[in-house]
């Protein structure tokens, strides 16, 4: 299973399986340690694949559904009632219900509809696409796949459903997975979005912390700067991507979205005035600058005096990061990222 | 504020001839590998003489401001005469010598426009 809960017949994980049962947590009253999207995969060999778990009592209930599922087929709906300890322990502070979605997959199968939809979904993340699957949750098997760039695949079984989901896509997509009903049946739109690009201009003792912590954040890093001796595999071991050159175009050629979040560390003008050129009309999701709240007004004043608007220029972030009192680069490192988090899922502007 | 430095930071917020070349016919990159200014000087020569002359840079003020007076002086220069160009040219254009340890971001333009030219010599048939 990829780290967005994909399911990828080539996933070394899957050798040897001929069946698995995925479970999606589709729904959830109360407040949930999970978000609605997570998944867990249980192996007909029993096994429990990939690394997220629905949450303590609730897996032992999915594992025993699956387990019965695996081996004589189909799908079903398990929908779980918490009573106030149980909610305790995993974190719904009032109880609740949660909704699992429960599905018999055989990966290497190529007919198998699930399966496909999820392959068709892994090759639009791979070129950067975001998507939408959507399956019933419950009754017969279907997926239908819709991506932000227009492609799509499979069908739920008649044009006019496949239209009014194509129609909700881009309100998913602007927000998160969750469970839409068209006609007199539930269906479960799972957003599926590429990882955050974590662009890092300055390729120093910050950036040096944020690739690592970008890691555990399972954000893509790209790290640039104008200076061969800095940005070295040496010194960046977790980077995804090292670019030493022209940095404002470096950056101007990584496709600007919504999920590019660009922080300026290299704390000097020479590269953050060409970048913010570049950038401050793109839609980029998130731009930081190192410095100080003076330093800050300097750069603006310039910009503004080459007819960037005030909405234009408060989009940067600066200084950079959440004031969480931090000094070590680290510290700094952690700020930043813990702003980026913020910004993203709507928590800060 | 010295004559100097005035004339760096109007060079640095207004630069001449910053900006890619249409038609250009030969393009050279340059770097201070140290500090990380980057420059890129392209030139469109024709007949022997520099019709048009651009550069873009993600450099400090000193380097733009030296690329904006030394393409302002050689554009509609014959190849052959940009030789006499020097670094000393550039501080008198500027009005001043740069601070100490900084000359290299003053020379850097200079030496990507000579490579430019270099280049374009060699390609002349």
């Amino acid at each position: 299973m990829s780290s967005i809960g994909l399911i990828d017949p080539r996933d070394p994980a899957l050798a040897g399986e001929p069946a698995v049962v995925l479970a999606t947590l589709v729904a959830a009253t109360g407040s949930t340690s999970k978000k609605v999207g997570a998944k867990m995969i249980v192996a007909q060999s029993g096994r429990l694949l990939g690394g997220v778990t629905i949450g303590g009592c609730v897996d032992a209930q999915v594992i025993e559904a699956a387990d019965a599922l695996v081996a004589r087929g189909g799908r079903r709906l398990l929908s779980i009632s918490l009573d106030d300890d149980e909610a305790w322990e995993i974190g719904l502070t009032c109880g609740g219900t949660v909704e699992v979605m429960l599905e018999r997959v055989e990966a290497n199968r190529g007919d198998d509809v699930v399966a496909s939809a999820h392959g068709f979904a892994g090759d639009a993340l791979a070129r950067g696409a975001a998507a939408v699957l959507v399956t019933p949750v419950d009754g017969a098997p279907a997926a239908f796949v819709v991506c932000d760039d227009g492609a799509h695949f499979g069908s739920l079984g008649a044009a006019a459903i496949d239209d009014a989901a194509t129609g909700l896509v881009a309100g998913v997509l602007a927000s998160s997975s969750r469970v839409e009903t068209i006609g007199d049946r539930r269906y479960f739109f799972d957003r599926i979005a590429p990882p955050t690009t974590l662009v890092i201009v300055g390729a120093g003792q910050i950036a040096m912390s944020l690739t690592r912590m970008a890691r555990e954040l399972e954000m893509r890093t790209i790290v640039v700067d104008g200076r061969e001796r800095y940005a070295t595999r040496e010194r960046f071991p977790d980077a995804d991507e090292l670019c030493v050159g022209m940095p404002s175009e470096i950056v101007a050629n990584i496709p600007s979205t919504k999920r590019v979040a660009v922080a300026l560390v290299a704390h000097d003008y020479k590269y953050e005035l060409p970048i913010l050129r570049r950038l401050l009309r793109e839609p980029v999701g998130y731009i930081g600058m190192l410095g100080s709240k003076k330093r800050g007004v300097a750069m603006r004043d310039i910009l503004r005096d080459e007819g960037f608007t005030d909405d234009e220029l408060a989009r940067v972030h600066t200084p950079i990061g959440l004031d969480i009192g931090g000094r070590s680069a680290a510290e700094v490192a952690l700020s930043i990222l813990a702003e980026i988090v913020a910004v993203r899922s709507g928590k800060r502007a | 504020m010295t004559a100097f430095r005035a004339a760096v930071l109007e060079h640095f917020r207004h630069p001449r001839n910053r900006g890619p070349v249409d038609g250009a016919t030969v393009s050279i990159d340059g770097a201070n590998p140290l500090c990380g200014d980057r420059i890129r000087v392209q030139l469109r020569v024709a007949e022997g003489r520099i019709a048009a002359v651009g550069f873009t840079a993600d450099a400090c003020a000193l380097c733009i401001a030296a690329a904006s007076v030394l393409t302002e002086h050689v554009r509609g220069m014959s190849t052959t005469d940009v030789a006499a160009v020097d670094g000393a040219w550039i501080n008198n254009a500027l009005g001043g010598e740069p601070p100490r340890g900084r000359e290299r971001c003053a020379l850097l333009p200079l030496d990507t426009l000579r490579r430019a030219i270099a280049q374009s010599l060699d390609a002349a048939p």
